[in-house]
């Protein structure tokens, strides 16, 4: 076979992979309904002490304070530590990962064609105290749709926030809101 | 004419060496005199004019910590309402507010390369207990090519360590 046609048959299945890829996405986004006792498949971006960044773990509120699985340890922050709640988006290519990383070196720009295909994020950032009353951050993201449900079980809990529902749905609503991707 | 050869070869090496030799006096003489701390509080990020998202906030700020404890010329890094920091000799307080801010595209990066581009710009202070500013600085966090948005935040941490380790020192 020529090196042509070997560059098509791989443009191809790239192709194939990603466009198998993207109804999935889209399925879990629809099937994310907002599910308050059960644990949420979040990432850890950074911040969290004792946690390493981009790690994946479960996160569940309850008891006065916010606990996330990771690796077979768990961590657990007070939720009256925790100074401010706020909630946001973001997407994420959908084939990633080393696969993501060797779909760059497909021929005719077929990575960057990967790149188009993108799932949505939820994104939960918290300011929190140490015992020390050092301040701390940390970024979370989850599947589309929790992000508001573990706001709101974290407000109930004793945290704070500076960012009210109504000033988000104000957001939402002015012409400078735009995707972020 | 042999001779002359190697006396002018001679001469050009001397020439050489004698403008790196004053090249590098000349860069030394314009070193700035270090100033002496050996503890840094960094103070949250602040953007009173520029609408900043929370995950950039706190992703600089966190960035910024963890820099200034990895790379950073102090002894000790503490962070905003660190009850510890009142006790600290020669304490510095870095205050941040970001002056401006343009929200790039990940997808566009990747897409085409030159478009995209995600850059926040922060206007830094470095003063004492006092409140006597000892150093401003104006720094810039980009991310041009590859990686998320928040990497911007990583690049503006970096820059602040690096002027951090050009004018503090904990020995001096």
């Amino acid at each position: 076979m020529s090196l042509r046609g070997k560059s098509v048959i791989v443009v191809t299945c790239l192709v194939a992979v990603g466009a198998l890829m993207l109804p999935a996405g889209s399925a879990a986004q629809q099937s994310s309904v907002p599910v308050t006792d059960a644990p949420v498949k979040v990432v850890v971006i950074k911040g969290l002490q004792g946690v390493k960044d981009n790690a994946k773990g479960t996160l569940i509120v309850g008891d006065g304070s916010m606990h996330i699985t990771h690796d077979t340890t768990v961590s657990n922050l007070d939720t009256h530590s925790i100074e401010d709640v706020v909630t946001g988006d973001d997407s994420q290519r959908v084939i990633r990962g080393t696969l993501g990383t060797l779909s760059w070196f497909a021929p005719y720009g077929a990575g960057r064609f990967l790149s188009l295909f993108r799932s949505k994020l939820d994104t939960v950032t918290i300011k929190y105290r140490d015992a020390d009353g050092g301040l701390h951050g940390a970024i979370f993201t989850m599947p589309v749709g929790q992000a508001e449900v573990i706001k709101k079980e974290l407000l109930a809990q004793g945290a704070r926030t500076t960012v009210t529902e109504a000033d988000t749905k104000a957001g939402a609503t002015t012409p400078d809101a735009k995707e972020k991707q | 004419m042999r001779e002359l050869r190697v006396i002018s070869r001679a001469v050009v090496c001397l020439t050489v060496i004698l403008l790196c030799g004053f090249g590098a006096m000349a860069q030394e003489t314009a070193k700035p005199v270090k100033i002496k701390a050996t503890a840094i509080q960094v103070d949250m990020i602040h953007s009173d004019e520029i609408k900043l998202p929370a995950e950039f906030q706190v992703s600089m700020y966190e960035d910024l910590v963890r820099q200034l404890q990895k790379k950073g010329p102090f002894a000790h890094v503490y962070r905003e309402g660190d009850r510890n920091a009142a006790s600290a000799p020669d304490l510095v307080i870095l205050r941040s507010n970001v002056t401006g801010f343009k929200e790039g595209s990940q997808r566009k990066r990747e897409v085409t390369t030159v478009a995209g581009e995600t850059q926040i710009k922060i206007h830094c202070v470095f003063s004492d207990k006092g409140g006597k500013t000892l150093l401003e600085a104006d720094v810039t966090g980009k991310v041009r090519f590859f990686g998320g948005n928040l990497r911007a935040t990583y690049d503006f941490a970096k820059a602040t360590t690096k002027i951090a380790q050009e004018h503090f020192s904990s020995t001096t």
